[in-house]
């Protein structure tokens, strides 16, 4: 097995430089579809998805590996040099962008610059610290994964249908998109949910770009200004959109900021 | 919907109140996700009144694990495809109690495109909440007593496995020293020996025999079920000496019983003769052990109609039903007590050995006498 096959990477565009794009927690590299297309004229864009999600090799989920977030870098950094990616530009949204952080200091050659969209380097508040959880709250979700797992597996994958009004949804699409192994899914939230990556930040070493929504209750504001106080060569840039999937709720928005930066 | 038909027979229905007191829950949200109209089914539900939801997000409403999923998965989702359909969530009510709900959302937009409203409609799921819990449960149970059984199973395995091996390593340890005594017997024939002294002999070889047939069982049982079962030598064969000379065997370490023999075979037969002497000799000691004393043990070999018809029958009480059905599975004692067991695998290795010839063992048994027959064809 590849390593294109088991991430289910897919790369398009024209250009000499690449923008490789990273989705986060909760659906697969279908997140970028209305952001990623504006860059094939000048850049390959280079987009895939996570080991169990999307349409990612499931069996190459190792629990062990994947049971830290420098094991989903670790994927990344073998993409990039898989393709003979050097100097390029990434895109991670949610947890991505902690994965994109990582995987820059594993192999700082491989990217020139960072662009993290709604990054967050640790959710549960700590002293003054804070990331919008408190450690009791996190364990709800992590126990109410493991104890309504049927519930939480019909949610997680609900019912897509086909829709005549949405015809740029293609059967792939809706077969795919939000579709994961509710075992995976689990230890995903663990690993999303409990990393601390706070004192990755000061290493970074790529130009660096934090796409920040107002109201996102997952990463918000204050711990974007966070990031963009310990990530030495950064620029902060507060969308107008709100939510945390400003790549889905505001795509214009993202395109043009990710344009002024590069 | 409003035709004059309907308006005859029935009020009309009141659409406002359809959607204040609906069964099911309704909201509104704005574009950017603020809830602008919420009927009066959620606000009982929930205990909140609307002047308290309007301005508020649909995230507000929900416990964490649900803020973040509706953040992570059904948002993108919405976006992505439009709507969606029985997504499970839980509500927070005024005092806090959790209130399960399965949620539809629809996405209304304009003819340019521009999202106008996100429609959701809950249902209460309390109950199917709890039957998906309790599936939950019965599955966890169903798996964990599956992981019993397997490691009882696994264990169960483990031992046979080792018990045969122990066996098939013990019974060639036993040859060796059997085979020792068994020559010292013969060098002490050679000498001058006293009538008592010859006794012992007699009774020490016919020892040596019994003993080296359980040896021979013992390591066959262990070849049938490590390897690939019995392995023939067959070619064609005079079978009576061979059968003799096992009969022999046996009278001699059983001098005080008579066993009445009869013999009538045509010509060479097509078997593994040295086989065909180590079931015999199964059968007959068989018979010699359980047989009642005082009656003879009985042998006749013969060959009919193209086939080797041999049977050994022996007086005394019968086997009983149950015993039947187990008497050819390895390790099986019968009941009848008696100084002379061995170790129950006769009988398996007979039948097996029958097998082997593509023959058979049949059993008979009543008050008047048990009688073994194998029957193999003589292709």
């Amino acid at each position: 097995m590849t390593v294109i096959d088991r991430n289910h990477v897919q790369v398009r565009g024209d250009g000499q430089r690449a923008m490789i794009f990273s989705h986060g927690f909760g659906c697969d590299q279908n997140m970028w579809r209305f952001v990623a297309p504006a860059f094939e004229g000048d850049f390959k864009t280079v987009l895939f998805d996570h080991v169990g999600a999307g349409r990612s090799d499931l069996t190459a989920y190792d629990a062990e590996k994947y049971s830290s977030l420098s094991g989903y870098a670790d994927d990344l950094v073998e993409i990039c040099r898989e393709l003979g990616l050097t100097q390029a530009v990434f895109v991670g949204h949610s947890v991505s962008a902690m994965i994109g952080v990582i995987a820059s200091l594993k192999a700082p050659e491989l990217f020139e610059s960072l662009i993290l969209v709604g990054p967050s380097p640790r959710y549960i508040n700590d002293g003054d610290y804070i990331g919008g959880f408190s450690a009791a709250e996190i364990d709800e979700l992590l126990t109410s994964l493991d104890d309504n797992h049927l519930g939480w597996s019909a949610a997680m994958a609900p019912a897509i249908m086909g829709n005549p009004d949405r015809p740029e949804l293609s059967e792939e699409l809706t077969n795919s998109f939000c579709r994961t192994d509710p075992e995976i899914a689990k230890a995903f939230a663990r690993v999303t949910f409990t990393s601390d990556n706070r004192g990755d930040l000061p290493e970074v070493t790529a130009r660096t770009l934090i796409l920040q929504c107002r109201d996102d209750i997952i990463a918000s504001e204050e711990v974007g200004e966070f990031v963009h106080r310990q990530v030495p060569n950064s620029q902060l840039v507060v969308l107008n959109a709100s939510g945390h999937c400003p790549n889905l709720s505001a795509p214009d928005e993202v395109i043009s900021a990710i344009r002024r930066f590069v | 919907m409003s035709g004059p038909d309907t308006q005859g027979s029935m009020p009309a229905e009141d659409l406002e109140d359809l959607y204040e007191n609906a069964p099911c829950g309704y909201l509104s949200l704005q574009p950017d996700g603020r809830i602008v109209k919420v009927n009066r089914t959620l606000q009982t539900w929930i205990g909140i009144p609307a002047e308290q939801l309007l301005g508020k997000r649909l995230h507000d409403l929900l416990n964490t694990s649900g803020r973040i999923f509706y953040e992570t998965h059904f948002a993108p989702l919405l976006r992505m495809q439009g709507f969606f359909n029985e997504v499970a969530l839980d509500l927070v009510t005024a005092d806090g109690r959790k209130l399960p709900v399965l949620a539809n959302a629809m996405e209304r937009r304009s003819e340019d495109g521009a999202l106008l409203f996100t429609r959701v409609t809950m249902f209460q799921a309390a109950e199917r909440r709890r039957y998906e819990r309790e599936l939950v449960e019965a599955r966890a149970a169903a798996d964990a007593a599956g992981a019993t059984i397997k490691s009882q199973l696994d264990f169960e395995q483990q031992t046979a496995e080792l018990r045969e091996q122990f066996i098939a390593i013990l019974g060639h340890d036993l040859r060796n020293p059997l085979a020792s005594i068994a020559a010292a017997g013969r060098m002490l024939r050679k000498e001058e020996q006293t009538d008592r002294s010859t006794k012992v002999l007699d009774l020490m070889q016919g020892s040596v025999v019994r003993m080296s047939g359980l040896i021979d069982n013992v390591l066959d049982f262990a070849r049938a079920r490590l390897g690939g079962g019995i392995v023939l030598d067959r070619r064609a064969e005079v079978l009576e000496p061979i059968l003799r000379q096992v009969i022999e065997e046996l009278r001699y370490s059983h001098l005080d019983r008579a066993i009445e023999v009869s013999i009538e075979l045509d010509g060479p037969i097509n078997c593994d003769s040295s086989r065909i002497g180590q079931l015999v000799s199964n059968l007959l000691g068989n018979a010699l052990t359980h047989g009642t004393p005082d009656e003879p043990v009985r042998l006749s070999a013969a060959t009919v109609d193209g086939r080797l018809e041999l049977w050994i029958a022996n007086g005394g009480a019968p086997i009983s039903s149950d015993a039947m059905t187990r008497l050819f599975q390895p390790f099986f004692k019968g009941e009848a007590g008696t100084s002379q067991r061995g170790l129950g695998l006769g009988l398996y290795i007979a039948s097996e050995i029958a097998r082997a010839h593509g023959g058979t063992i049949m059993v008979s048994s009543d008050d008047q006498e048990t009688c073994f027959t194998f029957v193999m064809p003589l292709d």
